[in-house]
């Protein structure tokens, strides 16, 4: 019984992670309806400003993690002005935006390998992972608490912005017409911004979690694929259903890792996948739009 | 209205292409402040070009739009600031959002408070449908009602000039009397009107003055009264005119 909620409470942990990724990764198709793939490239953005701020400039987390969020906030940005925003001017076809974020998630690989190397590094210990006691049900480590607790800030301060602004209003309108949304009044370009700033912190705050749980190399960003996943089975372009999802694909790996074997982690989570395609397409939480026509 | 003022709005020459095929070719309209002006014509004729170029959502390939006199901006959301907004063809209301929020939608560029508010109270008086279905998602709404949605969120910016695009596409009759009534009343307010309609005879029944719009180009124009009496206007668009109106 302790293993089983010690694996619930890893596997929502994890799933939380996934979900930053997931949440800020369907946003972004949500709007301009491809797969960014460069966007675990924004993960490790923010996993080397952190531990960059923390060693080289003696930061404390505080600090390291503000200036990771905005600094991967604003890579997002600049790749998507870069990259996506030329082809966007001059074609629908969202294809090629496709293949343009492969292109940018190697590029961004590279950059890291070049300028920090390829080995793996461990960020210094600035987030607790002593054990943590549940009531004498479980044990758990303060790292995993800690997990959970900042994605749940940081979806709920998602929701909210989403809610009860102007701006996330807007965006809201974007998922379901992005020029109905121009025709509106709202300046298209900055919207597109403002979303691939959002994406790019929340994707730096899993970042940061990752680098804690796995240590940081340039390949990191790969991890997205869990979250790509994880938004797949939740349904692909919904908030809701990418945190749903990722929390589904955390418990999953987690509980087959405690009960089965964590080598059969990863066939769990494609199988999860296959069944979903095969099911139910649009994921949990696809848009199958009530509209009458 | 005498021709002596300057117009508010003012397409000069515009012609708008989507690759090799010319959709509107050197299209020159005007709309002075106050009154209606409707654009006519058969499916294709260019008439939602034309009003998606105005918009800025589709490219000007040359010609100018002057609004009381200065030259309007390229993009939309920079036209809508400057005083123009559209209710598009097939009202493309958004559904997953409230009716609230798609009237907040169309007030988007604004910031005084106290004037939305005024405004809201205004869109519910001419339509009190949406005042009743306030908080229903907008893919709830029958055809009709989003169209009346998609009117009052155009008139939410409160525009100097409501571009309206095809209000009558597939609705019943009756809405569509209700939804011109409405029209007239809105304009009566002062707001200044440009419409394009496939359904001629209601179009120039509503309107002061009309131009009528065929593969791309103009090739009439004048006031509604003397059109809705033009025998050629009559075969081609209203149906040989045995109805009675």
């Amino acid at each position: 019984m302790g293993t089983f909620i010690q694996q619930i409470i890893n596997g929502l942990s994890l799933g939380s992670v996934y979900a930053l990724i997931a949440v800020g990764y369907s946003l972004v198709y949500s709007i301009l309806l491809f797969s960014n793939f460069a966007h675990g490239g924004f993960l490790v953005i923010g996993g080397y400003i952190c531990y960059y701020t923390l060693n080289l400039m003696g930061a404390n987390i505080w600090l390291a993690g503000f200036a990771a969020l905005i600094g991967a906030g604003f890579c997002a940005v600049l790749t998507e002005r870069l990259a996506y925003k030329p082809i966007r001017e001059r074609t629908s076809v969202t294809l090629y935006l496709l293949i343009a974020s492969m292109g940018m998630s190697i590029v961004i690989e590279n950059l890291f390998v070049i300028i920090a190397g390829g080995r793996f590094r461990a960020l210094p210990p600035v987030i607790p992972t002593a054990p943590v006691d549940l009531f004498g049900l479980a044990t758990t480590s303060a790292f995993d608490l800690l997990s959970l607790a900042a994605a749940v800030v940081f979806l709920g301060g998602l929701q909210l912005f989403l809610t009860r602004t102007k701006w996330g209003l807007a965006i809201r309108a974007a998922a379901y017409d992005l020029r109905v949304a121009g025709l509106m009044g709202v300046n298209v370009g900055r919207l597109i911004s403002i979303v691939f700033f959002v994406a790019g912190l929340l994707a730096a705050v899993g970042g940061i979690f990752l680098s804690v749980r796995y240590t940081l190399y340039p390949q990191l960003g790969a991890i997205t694929i869990k979250a790509f996943v994880a938004a797949v089975i939740g349904g692909l372009g919904s908030l809701p259903g990418a945190v749903v999802g990722s929390l589904i694909l955390g418990l999953a790996e987690m509980l087959t890792a405690g009960f089965l074997s964590s080598q059969l982690r990863d066939l769990v989570v494609f199988s999860l996948l296959v069944i979903t395609l095969i099911v139910r397409p649009s994921g949990l939480f696809g848009k199958d739009i009530k509209e009458k026509v | 209205m005498t021709d002596s003022q300057t117009p508010l709005l003012s397409v000069r020459n515009l012609c708008v292409s989507y690759g090799a095929i010319k959709a509107v070719q050197n299209v020159s309209i005007d709309v002075f402040a106050g009154e209606i002006v409707s654009v006519i014509g058969a499916n294709g004729a260019g008439k939602s070009t034309l009003m998606s170029a105005v918009m800025g959502d589709v490219r000007r390939e040359s010609g100018d739009v002057f609004l009381d006199g200065k030259v309007l901006a390229k993009k939309s959301f920079q036209v809508v600031t400057q005083g123009l907004s559209l209710a598009p063809e097939g009202r493309k209301v958004f559904a997953p959002l409230t009716v609230f929020e798609n009237l907040m939608m169309g007030a988007f560029p604004r910031n005084d408070r106290s004037g939305i508010d005024d405004d809201l109270k205004r869109v519910f008086t001419l339509f009190p449908r949406l005042e009743e279905r306030r908080e229903q998602y907008a893919g709830t709404l029958s055809g009709g009602e989003q169209q009346m949605l998609a009117i009052g969120r155009a008139l939410m910016s409160r525009p100097r000039v409501l571009l309206l695009d095809e209000p009558s596409l597939g609705l019943a009759p009756i809405i569509i009397k209700e939804i011109f009534r409405e029209l007239k009343l809105i304009n009566e307010q002062g707001t200044t009107i440009l419409l394009v309609e496939q359904n001629a005879r209601q179009a120039l029944l509503l309107s002061h003055r009309a131009y009528v719009l065929q593969t791309g180009h103009l090739i009439k124009e004048g006031l509604s009264a003397d059109l809705l009496r033009d025998p050629d206007i009559e075969a081609a668009y209203l149906g040989g005119g045995h109805r009675k109106l």
